[in-house]
């Protein structure tokens, strides 16, 4: 029996998700809602003790990290192989995903939470918020929710991230320049990451991410788009996050 | 042949090391002299798409029929997938996860921290009179910012407490894990000798003599005992006789960037 624990099916909650869709792999959905802050309750810290999301349960064993979830998945289950055969391509493969989860990753996620979570935090009633803030079991992750809620990422923190989201998007648009796919020549789970990742990027940020000067990422976001496992993965959001693919639908309007 | 380019063998420069030496897989070792900036001579490796951006600082690249690979897990990692042979990776997922799962702790939380301390404990007063004026020269030239942000605060000798007071913090968080961890067995991950030891022990082999009031006998025992147990293996020591100064767990080189936000 296997379980995860996402919030929408994005970022992160998205990666596990998406790997058992491609593989064709049932799953237990269970729903995490991150701004009543569900994953810091007490019943959920039984699952995950750290109180990230995703969380992944599999026969009884929690398997840690949305990314290794995507690699023990395509190593446990049968259906479609979603790391490369070839032992370089698997290398470039964890390149990627180490890249998007430790560099890009952190800095478009400042800019979601600057003008997404945030904003809607500070609706909240100050003393739960503050409340909410203390009970978070990781440091890590104490101080980015405070800084997110209350807004106080310095202008210099933006601009570095913008300038790494920048360089993010043109060693991505270089490396799709040169194969199909970010690892190789087939679909894995570094294209996972990656979507999950700059899915919402040409919205969010259309002068950094649009079809004159990323072609090559745009084609590559458009057919991940088109995959089954992402139509189906929709069905488990609640918010209108999901809405912001809308923008990648070949047939939809040019620019939202 | 597989070619390593490294250092001393300490930290990120220990893990290939060890790891080819327990496969008893034949390579050419190419060391660099990092402390001299060999690494930013003209005619040195010409990067490529992906090794252009180091993700953990100064560190090794292995040559695999005429392709780099950089990232001193992954690299072990690869040498798993190329030549399965002695293998060092259990096959259960499960098992495999949690290496992976470890090394993203290590890679994230400890390397940082150790390499902070160590730079400000090692190569601040290795920095005197030629290797200095050459650090000064090249500094402007470094293409990679966070390592050549790094280099400087090891010229400048100019840590913010509040870096060394969190990188103390990390590394007490990583060896409370350790230790727990080490409650179970012998090994950090499953029966047996994995990638996962060989991933903590090169950062962590520094520890005793940079930090000894939080890893020693008596505050960390099964830290301490496992420390003994890896260094008496004998592909371990011949992994540690790779250097040329000696004293290879005080060897140290800017490292990855701190986390600079959950």
């Amino acid at each position: 029996m296997l379980t995860i624990y996402h919030w929408e099916p994005n970022a992160n909650s998205g990666k596990p998700i998406l790997a058992a869709f491609e593989k064709g792999v049932d799953f237990e959905s269970r729903y995490i809602d991150m701004l009543a802050f569900e994953q810091h309750a007490p019943e959920y810290l039984k699952v995950n003790p750290n109180g990230t999301v995703p969380a992944m349960v599999h026969d009884g064993v929690l398997v840690p990290e949305s990314t290794v979830m995507m690699e023990y998945i395509d190593g446990t289950f049968p259906g479609p192989r979603l790391r490369p055969d070839d032992p370089f391509e698997r290398w470039r493969m964890r390149w990627w995903c180490r890249y998007f989860d430790q560099v890009v990753g952190p800095s478009i996620s400042m800019f979601g939470w600057s003008f997404f979570v945030g904003p809607a935090m500070r609706q909240r009633d100050p003393e739960e918020l503050k409340a909410r803030i203390a009970r978070i079991p990781l440091k890590e992750r104490r101080i980015a929710w405070s800084k997110a809620i209350y807004g106080t990422f310095t202008p210099e923190e933006m601009a570095e991230s913008g300038r790494r989201i920048a360089a993010g998007v043109a060693q991505l648009e270089a490396a799709l320049g040169e194969r199909p796919w970010v690892a190789g020549d087939s679909y894995s789970i570094a294209d996972i990451a990656g979507f999950n990742m700059f899915a919402g990027l040409p919205l969010m940020n259309p002068q950094v991410a649009n079809d004159s000067a990323t072609p090559h990422l745009m084609e590559w976001l458009r057919r991940i788009n088109e995959r089954p496992a992402i139509r189906r993965s929709f069905a488990l959001g609640r918010t209108e996050l999901v809405r912001r693919h809308a923008h990648l639908d070949r047939t939809g309007p040019a620019h939202a | 042949m597989l070619e390593l380019y490294h250092w001393e063998p300490n930290g990120s420069w220990l893990k290939p090391l060890i790891a080819l030496y327990e496969k008893e897989l034949p390579f050419r070792s190419r060391y660099v002299d990092v402390l001299a900036l060999e690494q930013y001579q003209p005619g040195f490796l010409q990067a490529a798409r992906e090794t252009q951006i180091p993700l953990e600082g100064e560190g090794p690249v292995l040559i695999d029929q005429g392709r780099q690979i950089t990232e001193s897990l992954f690299i072990t990692e690869y040498l798993e997938d190329a030549y399965p042979a002695r293998p060092l990776r259990p096959p259960e997922p499960l098992l495999q996860a949690r290496i992976l799962a470890s090394g993203r702790f290590i890679n994230e939380v400890l390397m940082p921290a150790v390499s902070t301390l160590g730079c400000r404990a090692y190569l601040v007063p290795a920095l005197q009179g030629g290797a200095r004026t050459a650090l000064a020269t090249h500094l402007e030239r470094m293409p990679v910012a966070y390592i050549r942000e790094g280099w400087r605060s090891a010229l400048n000798n100019d840590y913010p407490a509040e870096l060394l007071e969190d990188s103390r913090r990390k590394i007490t968080l990583a060896v409370t894990r350790l230790e727990e961890a080490l409650g179970g067995g012998p090994w950090l991950v499953g029966a047996s000798f994995t990638l996962a030891d060989v991933d903590a022990f090169a950062i962590c082999n520094s520890l005793p003599g940079l930090t000894p009031d939080l890893v020693n006998a008596a505050a960390t025992p099964r830290l301490w005992h496992w420390l003994k147990r890896i260094r008496s293996r004998p592909a371990v020591g011949r992994a540690l006789a790779c250097g040329r100064g000696g004293h290879p767990e005080q060897a140290f080189a800017p490292g990855p960037e701190h986390s600079r936000w959950g």
